[in-house]
């Protein structure tokens, strides 16, 4: 029968998100789109669109303002999805970890199919990390895939500049998305 | 009745071509750029994978405008290859757009108003151009009618500024490099279409193929009834398009006004005049 | 025949009765009598338009002339009233100037020793307004029987109110068979009164500038009319006052100042720049008053008297000079509505600019371009009537005057913002009338591009210039209510009251019935009236690949019932239609869930105007001087 799910395979669609870092992974995915490496010839694009997108590309370590958005922009794309974590401080929270504004490594909040090493990780490692990622995601089903926290711990916002809303009412993924 | 059938078969095959157009374009664009590029059936993977997404939508009137966005655009070729009106043509090629700008509205997404209203500026940018454009061909052929169009002789002979003008618009239309606001993909993450995904992303997606064939017939008919010249007219403005979009950088919505009414309007209708006093 | 003269007067004498019986019967008798009036009126108007078979003249006994003659002067007399109690210079003098050309007029009636003149002709022209004026305003009339119940004043001027857009209907329906121009002066400036009494309405100090504006600019129409008649009793060959007589001599004698004057009226109260300013005045009466003059009566006047002149001035410089004009007005009057927030301002604008189409279509006098301009009347008219009943709407129910804040209306007033929708839709898409009036109209000034060595070439640019910015236009002030957030998914339509909901629906089906019913309107309804217009057959016929030929010009009947399945139905399923089976995300912003406030693009026009209008006085000085040479 004509299987759509090989097709995931050869259509990888990259969504791009720093979740804090220092900017130095993220040089390094934009060179993996560069004519150097060519992502595209694999049929990526970095859409920038997590509605339209298959793999999340997450540099640095996870910040207090960033959680939420992060999280936020993982709900938003559809299943099926792979989280690849670029670098040491979105696996770990590397340096940065144990910092006043710093939560930790991305796998405390969103499943992370593929950690990718490295202080800054090389193009050819990401390309290497999302060839493992592609695997994972033709084994994929189209479940929803839940995030891993927050979903009972209460989230005070601490400055209300930015968003006055009350996030637990809206953050029970559990059982709304 | 034979006639009808071909053109039927080509209606039908419509999509399958721009989507083919397409991955060619992909592969040009990245051979201009000294990369590898993608296959050229890499359009159809896209097709097909995003046919196995999550179905996942913002609301349904949303999802709903942007499928009708599709089909009218599949409408307004369909007219374009059975030789209806061209100013018709043009119009109903205006309500295609028109339902994806009401589907951009219909969110209350930031992005996707912007594209929006953007995608609204670049139909004033070029529709008063694509319309000089049927009045001249009018002028100088006697009938809005495109299949006496494609019968008469070739028209890019007595009207070179049309064309030029027609080239300099098909940028905005296509929402190509240097004047891509409406989609602008670093900047507002593709426009009016960024909350479609899944299934109702793939309207959009074929929609944006058939749009591909509706600019090139539109440049096609300029051959007239030398298809040879017709489809080197095309092959012409693919390469020019291309090199085009990889070469320059994205202008303001301003500029691009400005550009499509004190430059390409101005050129139609010289031409215009000219057949005119001819 | 005695039966169709019969129901025409009856359509002159009924809203002036049923208003004098408003203005006694109590409340609830009154809007039965007023409703019903209005049934009865829009069935007499079919009924005339079926069994119509050839033009007739009505014939009122001679003292009648006298009537109206004193009816003049007692009108002249008000307006002097209104000039001293407003303390208005401007509409004093204009006073005098016409009492002075009404004495001069008078003078040479007496010396002058015409046959008598029937002072009624009816053709299908005036069935055509008929059907207009009575349906359409019938329903603003039902309408405003809630929206002025609402309003804050004594139940006596509600009365009123309710009295003065009765007998203005009756005034409407004279105006569009009155044959007698001096009939027709009376006529008319009983339609500037009532317009002053509408915009006065609300009595504070912006209604009265803008009653005393619109009372002035229309006198200046007023005395263009009497210059007309002078002219045309003093000038040898017309020594008329007929209507018809002026316009199928007018051939034969070659000078055309009388026409020329009688369409400076039209233009005037077309409200095309400089003159604009009087219209968009009258947004601050009650938002029936705006539908009621912007869509079907008041302004309609324009593009009917320059129907009537088109036999006569097809082809001169008369009529190039009005192309130029409206050519120019409909491009400047878009580009000005651009800069507007206030909603009914740009209902108003739009209104300006679609006019210039219409009177457009009108000079230039093919046999497609007449189709045109009954099509762009007969469709604007309901499009904008619906528009602005839904601007009251707006205004009672959400309290929203401002574009800019209809932010959310789409998820407290789906219904409303539907309309809103809808209406915009179907004046600039196909297959909505509006649109096949933008469409047919390109196509003419195309075809006549040859025959007038590119002259017209500015003014199709400028055609196809404005028919894209109205599209943004359009676009912008849908843009800002139609949002609605993921949560609002299923649509519950909003309650207003059964008067409002009954009216708006009305017009919506009779929008789309227009579309699906437009090739039948077309064999059977405009080719008609439009051979009525030019006194020659119009062919309009059926050809044998799905297709209608208008003249030259062809309408395929394919493509529109597809666009119409594309368009207005998927609008309508788009509301309704729920995938159960999907899920739902929030809006993407980057991860965030704030709430935003959207706005449009901020098009900075407005200082355009005064240019425009400038522009505009040169064209009418143009129209008066190239008739004149």
């Amino acid at each position: 029968m004509f299987e759509l799910k090989k097709f995931r395979k050869k259509s990888p669609w990259i969504l791009h998100f720093n979740a804090g870092g220092c900017n130095g992974c993220d040089i390094e995915i934009l060179a993996c789109l560069a004519p150097k490496y060519d992502i595209e010839r694999f049929g990526m694009i970095n859409t920038g669109n997590p509605k339209q997108s298959d793999i999340l590309l997450i540099t640095g370590p996870v910040t207090k303002r960033t959680r939420e958005r992060l999280v936020e922009v993982y709900n938003q794309m559809p299943e099926p999805k792979v989280v690849v974590c670029c670098g040491s401080c979105a696996s770990t929270g590397g340096i940065f970890r144990g910092m006043y504004n710093i939560e930790g490594g991305v796998d405390q909040f969103i499943p992370v199919d593929v950690y990718v090493a490295g202080c800054a990780c090389r193009p050819e490692q990401i390309i290497d990390g999302v060839v493992v990622a592609l695997g994972i995601l033709e084994e994929k089903t189209k479940e929803i895939e839940k995030t891993i926290k927050l979903a009972n711990k209460p989230v005070v916002e601490e400055d209300g500049q930015v968003n006055r809303r009350n996030m637990p009412a809206e953050l029970t993924y559990e059982t709304a998305v | 009745m034979q006639s009808i059938i071909i053109l039927s078969i080509l209606v039908l095959l419509a999509p399958l071509v721009g989507g083919l157009v397409y991955g060619i374009e992909r592969k040009v664009k990245a051979r201009m750029q000294n990369r590898m590029g993608p296959n050229i059936l890499q359009p159809f993977y896209d097709f097909f994978k995003l046919a196995d997404k999550r179905l996942v939508m913002v609301h349904s009137t949303h999802a709903f405008l942007g499928v009708m966005h599709f089909i009218s655009i599949w409408v307004a070729v369909a007219v374009l290859i059975f030789g209806g009106d061209l100013i018709l043509v043009i119009f109903l090629h205006l309500l295609s757009t028109a339902l994806l700008i009401m589907g951009g509205f219909s969110t209350r997404s930031i992005f996707s108003h912007l594209g929006a209203n953007r995608t609204a500026i670049s139909i004033l940018a070029y529709e008063p151009v694509l319309i000089i454009m049927a009045v001249s061909i009018y002028a100088v052929n006697g009938s809005f009618q495109i299949s006496s169009i494609i019968g008469s002789e070739p028209l890019l002979y007595k009207m070179p500024l049309t064309f030029i003008a027609l080239l300099l618009i098909l940028p905005i239309k296509l929402k190509k490099s240097p004047f891509d606001v409406a989609e602008a993909h670093q900047e507002i993450a593709g426009g009016a279409e960024i909350e479609y995904s899944g299934i109702f992303f793939e309207a959009i997606y074929t929609a944006k193929w058939l749009d591909y064939i509706f600019v090139y017939a539109l440049v096609f008919l300029f051959g007239g009834s030398n298809y040879l010249l017709g489809a080197g007219l095309v092959v012409g403005t693919f390469i020019y398009l291309n090199a085009l979009d990889n070469s320059s950088a994205r202008v303001d919505y301003r500029q691009m006004l400005k550009f499509s009414y004190f430059v390409a309007l101005p050129v139609a209708f010289i031409n215009l005049l000219i057949t005119l006093f001819n | 025949m005695r039966s169709l003269q019969l129901l025409v007067l009856s359509l002159f004498a009924l809203p002036p009765i049923a208003g004098l019986l408003l203005l006694i019967l109590p409340k609830v008798l009154g809007r039965i009598v007023t409703i019903l009036s209005v049934v009865a009126l829009s069935a007499i108007s079919v009924y005339l338009f079926v069994n119509f078979d050839k033009p007739f003249q009505i014939l009122i006994p001679g003292y009648s002339d006298k009537a109206v003659m004193i009816a003049d002067v007692l009108l002249l007399a008000y307006f002097a009233f209104i000039a001293i109690k407003r303390k208005s210079v401007l509409v004093g003098l204009l006073t005098i100037g016409q009492a002075i050309a009404l004495g001069y007029l008078i003078k040479l009636l007496g010396n002058h020793e015409g046959g008598i003149h029937a002072q009624f002709y009816v053709d299908r022209l005036s069935l055509f307004m008929f059907l207009l004026i009575n349906i359409v305003s019938g329903i603003i009339a039902t309408y405003s029987l809630q929206y002025i119940d609402e309003e804050d004043c004594s139940p006596y001027r509600k009365k009123f109110f309710m009295f003065t857009m009765l007998w203005f209907i009756g005034v409407m329906n004279l105006v569009v068979s009155a044959d007698n121009l001096e009939y027709f002066f009376l006529f008319f400036e009983l339609t500037t009164l009532a317009s002053y009494i509408f915009i006065s309405f609300r009595k504070d100090k912006e209604s009265v500038t803008n009653a005393l504006r619109a009372l002035w600019m229309n006198q200046i129409g007023g005395i263009a009319i009497l210059g007309a008649m002078i002219f045309s009793l003093s000038t040898i060959g017309y020594e008329t006052l007929s209507f018809q007589t002026l316009v199928t001599s007018a051939h034969t004698v070659g000078l055309l100042l009388p026409l020329a004057l009688l369409a400076v009226a039209a233009l005037i109260k077309g409200a095309q720049m400089p003159f604009s300013s009087w219209l968009l005045g009258a947004m601050v009466a009650p938002t029936p008053v705006s539908a009621l003059l912007h869509s079907s009566t008041m302004v309609k006047i324009a593009p009917f008297i320059i129907l009537r002149l088109a036999p006569a001035i097809k082809g001169t410089h008369l009529s190039l000079a009005i192309i130029a004009l409206t050519g120019f007005v409909f491009l400047a009057a878009a580009i000005s509505a651009l800069a507007q927030d206030n909603f009914k301002r740009i209902l108003a604008f739009s209104t300006v600019s679609l006019l210039g189409l219409m009177i457009l279509m009108a000079a230039i006098g093919t046999q497609t371009a007449i189709v045109t301009s009954l099509i762009l009347i007969l469709f604007h008219g309901i499009s904008k009537c619906m528009l602005f009943l839904n601007a009251g709407v707006l205004e009672k129910k959400f309290h929203l005057k401002s574009a800019l804040d209809m932010d959310k209306l789409a998820e407290s007033g789906p219904f409303t913002s539907f309309i809103v929708c809808i209406g915009f839709i179907s004046l600039m898409l196909p297959p909505f009338g509006a649109f096949i009036g933008k469409w047919f109209s390109i196509e003419i000034l195309g075809s006549t591009l040859r025959e007038t060595r590119g002259l017209t070439a500015l003014v199709m640019l400028a055609i196809a210039c404005g028919g894209a910015v109205l599209s943004l236009l359009y676009f912008k002030v849908m843009g800002l209510l139609i949002a609605r957030s993921g949560e609002k998914d299923k649509v519950t339509f909003e309650t207003t009251h059964p008067l409002y909901n009954i009216n708006l629906v009305l017009l919506l089906s009779l929008i789309l019935a227009g579309v699906i019913c437009l090739p039948f309107l077309l064999i059977g309804y405009f080719g008609p009236v439009a051979s009525d217009v030019l006194g020659s057959a119009v062919a309009v016929d059926v050809q044998s690949n799905f297709s209608i030929s208008i003249g030259n010009m062809s309408f395929p009947v394919i493509p529109m019932i597809l666009a119409f399945l594309v368009l207005p139905v998927s609008l309508f399923i788009s509301l309704f239609v729920r995938f159960k089976k999907v899920d739902r995300v929030k809006e993407y912003a980057c991860g965030e869930k704030i709430d935003y406030k959207f706005n449009s693009f901020y098009f900075d026009t407005e200082f355009l105007l005064p240019y425009f209008k400038a522009v505009g006085l040169v064209f009418f000085a143009l129209i008066i001087i190239l008739t004149v040479i």
